[in-house]
């Protein structure tokens, strides 16, 4: 059911045969544990590497953590981890409790849960206040014999320890925002103990999870590194026939695809089940498939059984045109990067086509077997986000907006026209705890209208709304379709009492073109203005995907000095008339 | 059967063949530590489909010991 997994000794050769070249990005990385688990770095750097990333780190020795993260000065800190894994083993943790179990009484096992909790959460909250590092702590694993055998369920037994344990973690620290928990009893639900552990290898070296299940544990892992990195995907472009249902439409006709109750057809409902809980995550849905629009769309509109209907995809491309094409139109309509993608397909030869014209798309080949296509979605670590704002739970519906957005530009044909018929309302507010997380995960994910493109995680974003030279503002669209939220971000910073510098000025792409851009840099300077400062220093940082930002400095009247844009604020600045601007 | 015993551990150690003899072992390879010496035993537990006890994995210091134990348990080398 799972991908096959190469051998542990050939991740640890090819760790060493990487070289630190042209990696797209890098991250740090420490693992800590109270066990050997020797082989999960290298197999991380493997995996990194797979995907242009270049992975190093650093791996504490055996069951050092406690030592390493109270020593300030221990290698963990020098090696200045971005994020950090802590994965503790139960019956190492738990060890005492084997021998004593018998003569306590529940109240006193109930003690030793919460002691035990309190040396580890204060452990990790150290970590937190001496480290800027992410830290991800594993849950644990409930060991499936017990002492008391058949009655372990009836008493306040070991396994009822465990998942106390892990219960009580999660809410001690859910409100830590570089805490995460990885559920490490899951992994060992998923693959099996009986798999995972092997007595000989605990007995010759404590390894407690065996080699073939590093690399599986290394892939889980890099569930948290792709989203830290920005790789995460966030639309799934789909073919229709054998893939949102069984059988071809064109041939099979609206009453013979397999779709609903019947053993085949309920692989499909299953599978567009999960699509659509991922929708409702904030990933976009996207179809691109070669078909007679009007028969395909009917089974969208009427099937009894489709459970995605058409409010539900962002974009819609049914015809005989060539996929890679529809492909880039979809990304061109719903304003996404390709490498944003992933696409599925039943259809070997067009996912070839795919790969081969768009490598940056994630081209997924779906199995010959329909009924391992909810397993293997349900596997992907790409969809993960580290957090999940307001944004994302409302994206789906967002995206239906822009599309009637695009409508009603079409049918107008004048730009002054559309922007006025909008409505637009913009509301500027200074960050503050409610729009922090979102304000740094527009840094991370906006590419194409951003001047700078620099990338703050929450602790950054935090600390810069903390310092007094620095503004930042959150910008909020809504407009008579509804309700963009958060979209923009601006960081200042003041040089001095003459000068304020752009540090970040970004807008998500829903709302490119809409003027938004222009009332922005209207409340940056009419602020600037009223605290007597003389000029605005501004910075245009080209990357690949910024090209949409590259005129905005100059067509709002700041000139090329060198390496920075001027704005006198002697001059004025024309607000854009379509729209209302609300400041706070 | 010794040259596919040859080539799991050339590819463990990461050396090539002909660098190793039946003489070689963590004395001589530098990369034969510990933990890659179990390693080693983990897959050729899996490409013989043989199960090693503790003491054997431990009793293993050259190359020959580990054809000594592999014929134990009926695994031919012969070429």
């Amino acid at each position: 059911m799972y991908p096959k997994e190469e051998n542990l000794s050939n991740y640890i050769k090819n760790a060493k045969k990487i070289e630190k070249i042209n990696h797209q990005k890098r991250v740090r990385i420490a693992i800590l544990s109270n066990f050997t688990i020797t082989g999960l770095a290298e197999s991380m750097r493997v995996k990194c590497h797979k995907i242009n990333v270049d992975c190093s780190s650093y791996v504490s020795g055996y069951d050092q953590y406690n030592q390493e993260i109270l020593n300030s000065e221990s290698e963990l800190y020098q090696f200045k981890p971005e994020i950090t894994f802590l994965i503790i083993d139960s019956k190492n943790l738990f060890k005492e409790i084997y021998d004593i179990f018998y003569t306590k009484s529940i109240k006193e096992r109930k003690e030793f849960v919460d002691k035990k909790l309190d040396e580890l959460t204060n452990v990790v909250k150290t970590f937190t206040e001496k480290s800027k590092s992410k830290i991800v702590i594993s849950n644990l694993a409930i060991p499936s014999y017990s002492p008391l055998g058949i009655l372990e369920i009836k008493d306040y037994g070991i396994s009822q320890m465990i998942l106390d344990f892990n219960e009580k973690l999660k809410t001690k620290l859910k409100d830590y925002n570089s805490i995460y928990i990885y559920d490490l009893f899951q992994f060992y639900y998923k693959f099996g103990e009986q798999n995972i552990t092997d007595p000989q290898k605990i007995a010759i070296g404590d390894i407690k999870i065996t080699f073939d299940y590093i690399p599986r544990l290394a892939e889980e892992l890099l569930g948290y590194i792709k989203p830290y990195l920005g790789l995460n995907k966030k639309c799934i472009v789909l073919d229709l026939d054998n893939t949102l249902w069984g059988g071809i439409i064109g041939e099979d006709g609206f009453d013979g695809i397999k779709l609903g109750p019947t053993t085949s057809g309920n692989i499909f409902v299953e599978f567009q089940r999960w699509l659509l809980s991922l929708h409702n995550r904030g990933i976009i849905l996207a179809i691109n498939s070669k078909n007679n629009f009007d028969e395909a769309i009917k089974v969208i509109r009427d099937h009894k059984y489709m459970i995605l209907k058409e409010n539900h995809f962002a974009s819609i491309r049914i015809n005989w045109n060539d996929k890679i094409q529809n492909i880039k139109e979809i990304a061109k309509e719903i304003n996404i990067g390709l490498d944003s993608i992933v696409f599925f397909d039943d259809d070997p030869r067009n996912c070839e086509i795919i790969k081969t014209a768009l490598p940056e798309i994630m081209t997924i080949n779906l199995p010959k077997d329909p009924s391992f296509y909810l397993p293997l979605i349900q596997s992907m670590n790409d969809f993960n986000t580290l957090k999940i704002t307001n944004e994302d739970k409302k994206r789906g519906e967002i995206y239906h907006k822009q599309k009637q957005r695009v409508e009603l530009k079409e049918k107008t044909n004048n730009l002054e026209e559309y922007l006025k018929k909008l409505e637009t309302k913009v509301n500027i507010k200074n960050i503050d705890e409610s729009t922090l997380s979102r304000i740094s995960q527009l840094t991370m994910k906006t590419n194409q209208f951003n001047l700078t493109t620099k990338r703050y995680t929450e602790e950054k974003v935090r600390s810069m709304m903390n310092n007094s030279q620095m503004l930042i503002g959150g910008v909020h669209v809504e407009d008579k379709f509804g309700d963009s939220g958060i979209t923009g971000t601006f960081i200042i910073k003041s040089e001095n009492i003459e000068e304020w510098k752009i540090d970040t000025f970004l807008l998500s792409c829903r709302v490119i073109g809409r003027e938004v851009e222009q009332a922005m840099m209207s409340c940056i300077i009419d602020k600037a203005k009223k605290e007597g400062v003389k000029r605005i220093l501004a910075e245009f940082i080209s990357t690949k995907k910024n090209l949409p930002a590259s005129n905005f400095l100059e067509k709002c009247g700041f000139k090329n000095k060198g390496k920075y844009w001027i704005f006198d604020l002697s001059k004025e600045f024309k607000r854009p008339a379509s729209i209302s601007i609300d400041i706070k | 059967m010794s040259q596919k015993l040859y080539k799991i551990i050339s590819n463990v150690m990461d050396i090539s063949i002909s660098e190793l003899t039946d003489k070689s072992g963590p004395e001589n390879i530098e990369n034969w530590d510990s933990y890659n010496g179990l390693l080693l035993i983990d897959e050729l537990e899996s490409e013989f489909n043989v199960k090693f006890s503790v003491d054997e994995t431990y009793d293993v210091k050259i190359i020959e010991d580990i054809k000594r134990h592999l014929k134990n348990h009926g695994v031919s080398l012969d070429d």
